[in-house]
């Protein structure tokens, strides 16, 4: 056969697919378990080289192979989680270069979930923010062109540039008849700051907007600020809420300071490889007389954020509440291929002290927050003073009519 | 004459109009690739079908690299066919936007849709003020013989509240198999306590056509989308309302806001209207992809004495552009409104081996003219620009507003068709009064200062 068409091709793929399982299975001894595809996953395979057969030969026009390719590893990872990409050999070149240190940015943490590239958190007063874009948007059109089969990685990419860069972004938000149409420039972001006030003379809030490597003193020079005012504080309210940007070790640090040399968060992978517990630091505990605490939580809060709430709900520490988190901390691996091409996969889950399982579950709030009437939502954010939760935890601490649920 | 040959049927019958939307509605029976199969394809050498170069050596190990690392690495095992379905999904997105992957309990559900027929008990139902809410019961249907009333609030189904369910899922609750019996509580003003109705499921019929006759001998037929019975259903109007109005003096076929549907009912509702000629034609990569539709003569739409307007807007698209397409080339019919979707592109539902399906594009199609309609639309020969709302607050209030009229059965197309509309609603559809106005005031000028064909 000169022409070995696709289904030829796919036939020996399933084969090679078998075969390289098996060998895998045969080298990695003590695991004799799912490494070698099994009858379910051939019937998969052979599935799929029909599905290409018939592209290759009905679709209105030839296709490029190595873009429908593209789009079938990229469609394959992200029927994972949204955590999970395949990277483009230039794409994960980028992504070796450092992709979070990007020159300019708009300020949000986006991921590619049910075919949506979805808005988890607006961070703070950055350029999106400021366009007025909203956790929970959807975005539909980036400079005009449809997003369709994006991954999380790449989604975030779009976003990121040399400063002054001007995007334009149609969006859909749930409660709109007719979809945004917005325009953002990318600006290098400075570092978080951490808003601090003391509500009604009684009560410290502290509001972290994104984690950063300088949280952790930057939370402690606030609690030692709190620690010197007189009378002494009665309580604290954490703010995390539309917060999805922070790793697992800023996380962890930033834990240290409320909760010292405790658990903060253990992972486990499927066969117990990826199996590790996370501690803090007893000389980095700057709450040494711990106080009545309250952390707001909502959809928008996710990753570094969850792991934070989760240690402090499990030692006892915090009550929390809002609504339930986004779920998104698993841990991911880059797997380099062949081709320089990479795929990111989630490896680990994460688990709360008491181990609850944090990724893909999300964390519930002891206290629901407030919900407004329908129509009522306000267009902007309000003041501190004026939340809604924020009067609600203030409320609980003073012991108010807000009691714990459990 | 390339009229219909049976195998001609069958192509036809397989190829189809995908929509624009979400909401999905497909061909009928029987489910099989448009090529009858792999080795007459071969067979077929003549002109040389470009194939694809056959993958790299590097796509491949890619691919089989990437199965494999998820089968050691992801977090928890995964089954092998949602990792295959996702990637099925992720190559056909690098198509094009109306190309795309049904699991198979998708694909069922299209063909529900698309049969024009499914078994419930036959009521519309909306959420208003997030209360389960009966919009209309279907004449004829159980629920009308029960006595469901629009405006009746479903509180229960088979005994589970009906407080947090989505729409999808309350109408998934109440079909079922025929015969079988659903319960549903329900409250409505006069009653003293919410009362239960149980009512025993049937095959509904699923009606894309509505139709009401105008003062002076008018007829007005609405057709919401291309689905199996539609063809029929336009035929029947038309039969009932040269009998009803004898003699019936001009004919609005409203295809605005249609998404499409089957090509096959396209190529039938315009051949309705037409004696002769081509009504559309397609082109696609193999040759069996290049089909060419020919109007019989015989039905009661093609007196051209008859004036007719169709009315589109940027909601018409797919099949509705080929009908609004033919009529405007062969001139049988004014087209009146605003310039159409622009979707000129042919969908093929190729199932596979275990259930589920690819919707490809397989195929462009041309106006008689030789007008491809992609991207392009249909123009109206008489712009009719719908009265702008405000601003979406304004949008909003006149969609609740219309739900309104609607439930009160006081739409449009909510009497029955011999029952003439009246000047009181035709001001609730000012493109559909100015409509009239043209038939009444028959030949428009555009069509006069034309040369006749």
């Amino acid at each position: 056969m000169t022409h070995p068409g696709l289904a030829t091709f796919f036939r020996r793929l399933a084969l090679f697919g078998m075969l390289a399982g098996l060998s895998l299975a045969l080298m990695a001894v003590p695991r004799p378990l799912s490494a070698s595809p099994g009858p379910e996953s051939y019937e998969a395979l052979r599935l799929a080289a029909e599905a290409f057969y018939e592209i290759g030969q009905k679709y209105v026009q030839p296709k490029d192979e190595g873009e429908l390719m593209q789009g079938a590893l990229r469609g394959m990872m992200n029927a994972l989680d949204p955590d999970s990409s395949y990277l483009t050999p230039e794409e994960f070149q980028e992504y070796q270069r450092g992709g979070r240190t990007a020159p300019a940015e708009a300020g949000m943490e986006l991921i590619f979930k049910d075919h949506l590239l979805t808005a988890v958190s607006v961070l703070d007063e950055g350029p999106a923010a400021r366009a007025g874009l909203r956790p929970g948007d959807h975005i539909l059109k980036i400079n005009g062109q449809l997003v369709r089969n994006l991954t999380t990685q790449e989604g975030m990419r779009r976003f990121q540039g040399p400063p002054g860069t001007v995007i334009r972004v149609q969006v859909l938000r749930n409660g709109l008849p007719k979809p945004l149409d917005v325009s953002l420039t990318l600006e290098p972001l400075p570092p978080p700051k951490l808003a601090s006030r003391v509500l009604t003379g009684d009560y410290g809030y502290i509001r972290i907007p994104y984690f950063h490597d300088d949280t952790p003193a930057a939370l402690a020079a606030v609690l030692a600020d709190f620690r010197r005012r007189q009378p002494e504080l009665k309580g604290l309210i954490l703010d995390l809420r539309n917060n999805a940007r922070g790793s697992l070790e800023q996380a962890v640090r930033t834990a240290s300071v409320l909760v010292g040399d405790r658990e903060v968060v253990s992972t486990r992978g499927r066969k117990g490889t990826e199996s590790q517990i996370f501690r803090g630091k007893e000389r980095d505990l700057a709450l040494k007389k711990p106080l009545p605490m309250v952390v707001l939580v909502d959809q928008g809060t996710a990753r570094g954020a969850e792991i934070l709430s989760g240690a402090l709900q499990d030692h006892g520490l915090a009550t929390l509440l809002g609504e339930k988190t986004f779920g998104l901390c698993g841990i991911t691996r880059a797997f380099p291929l062949k081709d320089g091409a990479a795929v990111i996969m989630t490896v680990a889950a994460a688990y709360t002290p008491k181990g609850r399982k944090i990724t893909g579950n999300g964390l519930v709030p002891e206290l629901e927050g407030k919900k407004p009437a329908p129509g009522e939502a306000p267009p902007v954010p309000p003041a501190v003073e004026q939340d809604p939760w924020v009067l609600q935890a203030v409320e609980f601490l003073r012991g108010g009519p807000a009691k714990a649920k459990r | 004459m390339l009229a219909y040959t049976p195998l001609r049927k069958l192509a036809l019958l397989l190829a189809l109009v995908g929509l624009v939307g979400g909401a999905a509605l497909v061909m009928g029976e029987p489910f099989q690739p448009l090529t009858p199969s792999r080795e007459t394809l071969r067979l077929r050498v003549g002109a040389p079908s470009p194939s694809p170069p056959p993958l790299s050596e590097a796509h491949m190990q890619n691919f089989s690299q990437v199965l494999n690392l998820i089968e050691q690495h992801y977090v928890e095992p995964k089954p092998s066919k949602e990792i295959i379905y996702g990637a099925i999904q992720g190559a056909v997105s690098a198509l094009d936007p109306h190309s795309s992957f049904m699991t198979p309990e998708e694909f069922r559900e299209l063909q529900i849709e698309t049969k024009g027929k499914f078994s419930g008990i036959g009521i519309e139902i909306t959420l208003k003020d997030r209360i389960l809410t009966v919009v209309s019961p279907i004449e004829g249907t159980p629920a009308f013989r029960a006595g469901l009333r629009a405006g009746d609030q479903i509180l229960k189904i088979d005994g589970k509240p009906t407080r947090n369910l989505s729409l999808t899922e309350a109408v998934k609750m109440i079909r079922g198999p025929k015969g079988s019996k659903v319960t549903l509580t329900i409250n409505r003003p006069g009653f003293p306590a919410p009362k239960d109705f149980t009512i025993v499921r049937e095959i509904i019929p699923i009606r894309s056509v509505k139709a009401r006759i105008v003062e002076g001998g008018l007829g007005y037929i609405r057709v919401a989308n291309f689905q199996d019975q539609t063809d029929q259903d336009v035929r029947g109007y038309l039969t009932k309302m040269h009998q009803k109005l004898n003699p019936m003096r001009g004919l609005i076929l409203d295809l605005r806001n249609d998404p499409g549907g089957l090509l096959e009912q396209a190529v039938q509702v315009a051949d309705e209207f037409l004696s002769s000629g081509l009504i559309v034609y397609t082109q696609g990569r193999t040759p069996q992809q290049n089909m060419r539709f020919y109007a019989r003569p015989g039905q009661p739409g093609e007196d051209r004495s008859l004036p007719m307007v169709v009315l589109i807007n940027e909601g018409s698209a797919s099949a509705s552009e080929i009908v609004a397409g033919a009529l405007k080339d062969q001139k049988r019919a004014v087209v009146a409104g605003t310039k159409s979707f622009g979707k000129g592109s042919v969908q093929t539902i190729i199932p596979l081996e275990d259930g589920s399906a690819l919707r490809l594009t397989t195929a462009l199609y041309y106006t008689p003219s030789g007008q491809t309609i992609q991207d392009k639309g249909i123009t109206p020969d008489i712009l009719l620009k719908e009265p702008e709302p405000t601003d979406a607050k304004a949008l909003q209030a006149l969609r609740e507003e219309a739900m309104e009229r609607h439930m009160r059965g006081e739409g449009i197309t909510d009497k029955p068709w011999n029952q003439p509309l009246t000047l009181a609603d035709l001001e609730q559809d000012m493109v559909l009064k100015r409509a009239v106005e043209i038939l009444r005031n028959w030949p428009p000028k555009i069509v006069a200062q034309q040369p006749a064909h």
